[in-house]
């Protein structure tokens, strides 16, 4: 399966993913609790800089990214321009596309087995605690090894259905799509089993 | 041991599945989808425990990077997004509705899931976006609150349709749900 | 200590669904390189598979590989036998080949190094050294079955269950197949339905309906085949099952 790591590139790859992740708490956490709309297009203008820098591709890619935000921040302008607040507004909108353009940054610049073996130092103490996060990990390549493969039998059941009928498939899809999954759940369970079940890995 | 693994990461996998079928749009940015319709599925079929488990897996997967999010989203964007507080709140919804799901010994089956779902899939899920988006918007909670009921009658109607189908799972495959019928 | 028996034992093995005994009350003695089971659609083959790799509690008896206790001490089992299925994506667990391979040697209690390592020597024994990397997701058919028999062969059982592996597939693709199968190294235990399967298996067994109706040399894939075309001219398919 494709992650959401940015095709191009860039010389923040090779950062390491906790200290990217901790500058954007701490940058997050700024955007939030520092006033002022000016703060707020400062912000956006670093942030449009860092988009930049890896080149037009990269730019491209990640304001694409950021699309799925434009109906909620007309929402907020209209809403807001109604009640007569209108820099305010701006200043709220601004910052949910700071917060989410720097967050989505890193998300591109961050491979998945980095971002995992932070995961897996995060959940060090939880395990230590005697929480269940051991199935939680060895649930991460599971997931990813068996999406593909329901979301290909979930297209069948559609092909299934609409050769027998001329109206689309319709919520009654999610029972055997359901069945689909506990029966895959049942063979993955028997394919554990066979090769030594679950055993928490030490490392 | 392993069938628990197995039925926790299938049905992250099968949340991700349903937000890859064609998408049901209200407008306003808050998905509308069979993924939250996959939550209550998640808490009904899996129980109180293992629903909350799939859940964070699925959330966990989506922050490391996964386009598991219905339309292809996914990545720590979607946590601080305006609409984060529903997603955040997927593990503790399947939680409620499957803990009253295994509780509540009320017939038939649909009506118990189905009111769960209300309670667990709704409830949760529309009181901590509904926080997430107040502390976004800078609006008070009643007016976020007023936003976000546009989408209640098409939320119940899931729920109403989960409690069907977890019936009929329930009735063609008991050893499935992991809930007793009494 | 005595000795374990060699090969495969069983006493009494029975698998009840219900009311239904699937398998029902089987003592086998199975040893040598090439053993073969036959039987039709529905005869219990597959619960018998999935009993003899411990991956089914019997309801009743005992079930010794190699002296091994398959179902209990799951560690000495996955040691001493691995099993393919019939479907491979019923089998495979990973997103990339590399992480399937090393996953059985890993529960095996090698270090992840060392397991990887075990992994990539596999690989490159088949001729697949290349294949690390690749998508499990994106092999073809046979390439996935291929790396089921890799991923299983890595952890060097005694045993290999074959389930009907190679139902579905082109010639060719099973010609290399059995091709690698014969060198693996590992005893064989094939369960089919065709015969053409068991061609050259110096010991077979016939299951029907639950039971065990002949054991012995190549004429009971004589006596099979003979009873299957007379079963054949009939029609059975009308009988429900009880």
């Amino acid at each position: 399966m494709i992650s959401l790591t940015s095709p191009v590139r860039t010389r923040a790859q090779d950062w390491p993913a906790a200290a990217k992740l901790g500058a954007l708490l701490a940058a997050t956490t700024a955007l939030f609790l520092l006033p002022g709309l000016w703060v707020q297009i400062a912000a956006l203008a670093a942030v449009l800089g860092l988009y930049t820098l890896p080149g037009r591709v990269f730019l491209r890619h990640g304001l694409a990214q950021l699309r799925v935000l434009w109906p909620i921040v007309l929402v907020l302008l209209v809403w807001h321009a109604l009640t007569g607040d209108l820099p305010d507004a701006l200043r709220i909108a601004l910052r949910i596309v700071n917060a989410v353009a720097l967050a989505n940054l890193v998300t591109m610049t961050t491979t998945l087995s980095d971002l995992t073996e932070v995961v897996h130092r995060i959940f060090a103490p939880l395990r230590r605690a005697g929480l269940p996060v051991a199935v939680i990990e060895a649930g991460i390549p599971l997931v990813i090894r068996f999406t593909p493969t329901l979301i290909q039998k979930g297209r069948a059941l559609h092909q299934a259905w609409r050769a027998r009928s001329s109206r689309r498939a319709n919520w009654r899809i999610v029972l055997p799509m359901t069945l689909l999954a506990l029966d895959d759940a049942d063979h993955l369970a028997e394919a554990l089993r066979a090769r030594g079940g679950i055993s928490p890995f030490e490392d | 041991m392993e069938k628990n693994v197995a039925q926790i990461a299938l049905f992250a996998a099968l949340i991700a599945a349903l937000g890859a079928i064609p998408q049901i749009t209200l407008g306003f940015g808050v998905p509308i989808t069979a993924q939250s319709m996959g939550v209550m599925l998640a808490g009904a079929v899996l129980g109180a425990k293992r629903g909350f488990l799939s859940m964070l897996l699925f959330l966990l997967l989506v922050a490391i990077g996964l386009p598991l999010l219905s339309g292809g989203r996914g990545g720590l964007g979607a946590f601080v997004a305006p609409t984060s507080g529903f997603l955040i709140a997927f593990p503790f919804g399947a939680w409620l509705t499957g803990l009253i799901v295994e509780k509540l010994q009320l017939r038939p089956v649909a009506l118990r899931v189905g009111l769960a779902s209300v309670v667990g899939g709704i409830g949760v899920l529309y009181l901590m976006g509904t926080i997430g988006l107040t502390l976004a918007l800078g609006k008070s909670f009643a007016e976020c609150a007023r936003l976000v009921l546009v989408f209640l009658p098409g939320d119940v109607i899931k729920a109403v349709l989960t409690g069907l189908l977890v019936a009929a799972l329930a009735k063609a495959r008991p050893q499935s749900v992991g809930f007793t019928v009494r | 200590m005595t000795q374990p028996i060699p090969g495969i034992q069983t006493i009494g093995m029975s698998y009840a669904i219900g009311p239904r005994r699937v398998i029902d009350g089987i003592d086998l003695r199975l040893d040598g390189p090439r053993v073969g089971i036959i039987g039709r659609n529905g005869s219990g083959k597959s619960t018998l598979s999935r009993l003899l790799a411990g991956l089914l509690q019997p309801s009743d008896g005992t079930i010794r590989v190699e002296g091994v206790d398959v179902w209990d001490d799951r560690r000495a089992a996955i040691a001493t036998l691995g099993i393919l299925f019939q479907n491979p994506e019923h089998q495979i667990i990973f997103p990339t080949v590399l992480e399937e391979m090393t996953f059985g040697l890993r529960q095996l209690g090698r270090a992840k190094s060392e397991a990887k390592d075990a992994a990539l020597a596999t690989l490159a024994q088949f001729g697949k050294a290349h294949w690390h990397d690749a998508s499990t997701e994106a092999l073809s058919q046979g390439q996935k079955h291929l790396l089921c028999l890799m991923a299983v062969m890595a952890m060097r059982p005694r045993w290999l269950i074959l389930d009907e592996p190679f139902a579905g597939l082109d010639i060719p693709t099973r010609m290399q197949l059995v091709r690698h199968l014969e060198s693996c190294g590992a005893k064989l235990l094939h369960i089919s339905h065709d015969p053409r399967d068991l061609a050259g298996y110096g010991h077979i067994c016939w299951l029907d309906q639950g039971r065990i109706r002949a054991t012995g040399g190549p004429e009971v894939l004589a006596q099979f085949e003979t009873q299957m075309l007379a079963e054949g001219a009939r029609d059975d398919l009308a009988d429900l099952a009880g």
